[in-house]
């Protein structure tokens, strides 16, 4: 059970993001700048807990951190109607140039190797991981259950047909990039102190383009998106663990693996599209 | 919105235009400065290069260090910048466009295409951490870690009490080759030692480097030397979490805020550094491979401290004695040529 216990810990940020980014995604909006989101957090997660000497103090900061990036992301593509994709993508170049200078700054130009406190775990695992397995069946039940799911998912889909029900499409994308953007700010919560108990400068090295992919590998469900973190992750950890006990595997074969999953399961299970329908397009755009 | 895109073309193009105008007004004065021949009447310029962020606490980090004491010992302006791939020529070529008297690459990869550019620009040397390749104005300069891999492979090997060391990092050349110092130690303080090789792909990835460390632990190593750069506080946390060894490497990192840190294999290299620059700066520099070990008092091999009790007294002392070995020549620690 303990590589189990090993896996989850580790798929956590990653589970997070594509957690939240299922819920924006079902509101028909991409968020690019989900990395950068994470790194942000993570960054002031850290000097949270540093300064302060307690993780869910700098947990707080992590989160509150990432509020302006929430707002000027949705300011832009939902009321100025601007391309997501570039949107994101300045968050993304935003956060490394924020989050490296002020750590430069802080810690000197030739770096330093810092420490931080650290969550504490029960079994191996902390309040987070618990908090993104319960995640799964929330968001599920949120999403295909209750009657403001079934708007944010009309929003994703038709967005017209919403707005004539009476409903606002701008405040239910807000919402749910709010979500959204919340669980990413756990994700590099995590990275930081919990995983890492310490910050390094773009630590989060692609793993909010990870979980960008695992909402479309998991069909934008719920428990499909967990699930496919959950076997990326299971390939990371095989990575490690043949190097270490056989290694006559070349460690590229591990590298390659989670790739060569994905690909079969979207074979398997890839018939038909299922993204929302208007995935990525600016409100009440001319189509 | 027509009109609002012209008027953001515009915008670019005036942007685009007034940073290509800049650059190109740039390298005319430093082409034609090229053409005057004179490098006695021209500043003390040193540039550097370096495959990642200087700001990553080890390999980078450290050659940082080495040219701001160029710039305050020897009076020159410096500059650096971050270049890999297909940006490493560009970067080469322009400082030697922009007229500058030294160019570091801090790397095995900056070999051949610094003596590239030495013949291009014959006013600029080019100097790269490690690569086989010279010229009159290019030459490599090469940090003997090996051997302070090698007693740090020794201590492992002696104080291991599974019998099983790992080594991790991520599989360039130099690293690869300061790993194989590292098991020669080992072997030679216990012949039947298990040195395990983790391989990672980005020191910045916590993520990553964290589960390699808990992976090796896992599989029995209790003593854990690490080629990860910003990526070594993940190590140090993985082997403080499990109660195993850590060793630093690059820097002197014994007095790391994790407390695992036994001992480092440290790389001195400001003098190296300064003493090259002067070199240049002298008009003195010939170009060559230059080995710079133990017996430069480049490379060294520092006990923690903290940890001195826990060591027994007859492994110190045939550490110190492998030191001075090292130093006379008697021992040779095997390194790869790249």
């Amino acid at each position: 059970m303990s590589w189990f216990i090993q896996v989850l810990f580790f798929s956590t940020p990653t589970g997070l993001a594509a957690l939240g980014e299922t819920v924006n995604q079902k509101a028909g909006q991409l968020n690019i700048g989900l990395e950068g989101m994470m790194l942000t957090a993570a960054y002031f997660g850290a000097l949270g807990a540093e300064i302060t000497g307690n993780p869910a103090l700098g947990l707080l900061l992590g989160v509150l951190s990432v509020v302006p990036l929430w707002i000027i992301q949705n300011l832009l593509t939902i009321h100025a109607r601007q391309d997501q994709v570039v949107v994101g993508t300045g968050i993304n170049l935003a956060a490394i140039g924020i989050t490296s200078t002020l750590f430069q700054q802080r810690y000197g130009d030739a770096g330093r190797l810092i420490t931080i406190p650290t969550f504490a775990r029960f079994g191996g695992l902390d309040a987070l991981v618990f908090f993104m397995v319960v995640m799964a069946p929330v968001i599920w039940f949120a999403l295909h259950r209750t009657a403001w799911g079934l708007a944010i998912r009309a929003a994703g889909e038709y967005p017209d047909s919403v707005e004539s029900a009476g409903f606002s499409v701008a405040k239910l994308r807000w919402q749910a990039s709010g979500i959204g953007a919340s669980l990413a700010a756990l994700a590099g919560a995590h990275l930081a102190l919990s995983i890492g108990g310490t910050f390094v400068q773009e630590m989060t090295a692609g793993r909010g383009f990870v979980a960008l992919a695992m909402v479309s590998f998991g069909r934008w469900k719920p428990f499909g998106v967990l699930g496919a973190c959950l076997l990326v992750g299971f390939a990371e950890f095989l990575r490690f663990y043949f190097q270490v006990r056989q290694p006559i595997v070349p460690y590229q074969f591990f590298l390659a693996l989670p790739y060569v999953l994905a690909l079969v399961v979207l074979i398997i299970v890839g018939k038909g599209t299922s993204a929302p329908m208007d995935l990525g397009r600016p409100l009440r755009s001319n189509k | 919105m027509n009109k609002l895109l012209a008027l953001m073309g515009i915008g670019f193009a005036l942007v685009a235009s007034g940073c290509s105008g800049g650059r190109e007004a740039a390298q005319g004065n430093s082409s034609e400065s090229g053409q005057q021949n004179s490098p006695a009447s021209k500043e003390f310029k040193v540039a550097l290069i370096t495959p990642g962020r200087v700001s990553d606490a080890g390999w980078n980090a450290m050659a940082y260090e080495g040219l701001k004491a160029i710039e305050s010992e020897l009076g020159a302006k410096v500059a650096n910048a971050e270049a890999t791939g297909s940006k490493i020529e560009d970067a080469m070529r322009t400082y030697g466009q922009d007229g500058y008297t030294l160019v570091f690459g801090h790397g095995y990869e900056y070999n051949e295409p610094g003596v590239k550019y030495a013949g291009q620009f014959p006013n600029t040397v080019y100097i790269s951490s490690s690569g086989g390749k010279t010229s009159k104005n290019a030459g490599t300069f090469r940090f003997y870690l090996e051997q302070g891999f090698y007693l740090a492979g020794m201590m492992a090997g002696k104080m291991s009490k599974t019998g099983k060391v790992a080594m991790i990092g991520i599989n360039v050349p130099s690293i690869m080759s300061t790993f194989k110092g590292f098991e020669a130690g080992a072997k030679a303080a216990r012949p039947d030692i298990d040195v395990k090789t983790v391989i990672i792909t980005d020191p910045k990835d916590v993520v990553a480097v964290k589960q390699a460390t808990l992976q090796a632990i896992d599989a029995g190593a209790d003593f854990i030397i690490h080629q990860a750069n910003e990526g070594a506080q993940a190590v140090f946390g993985a082997c403080k979490e499990k109660g195993v060894h850590a060793i630093g490497s690059n820097a002197d990192q014994n007095d790391d805020s994790s407390g695992a840190v036994v001992a480092s294999a440290v790389i001195i290299a400001k003098p190296a550094f300064v003493e090259v620059a002067r070199e240049v700066k002298e008009g003195k520099y010939q170009g060559g491979v230059r080995l710079v070990g133990m017996d430069k008092g480049a490379i060294d091999f520092v006990v923690s401290p903290k940890f001195k009790d826990q060591i027994p007294a007859d492994l110190i002392s045939a550490i110190e004695e492998a030191k001075k070995k090292i130093v006379s020549g008697e021992l040779v620690v095997p390194k790869d040529e790249f």
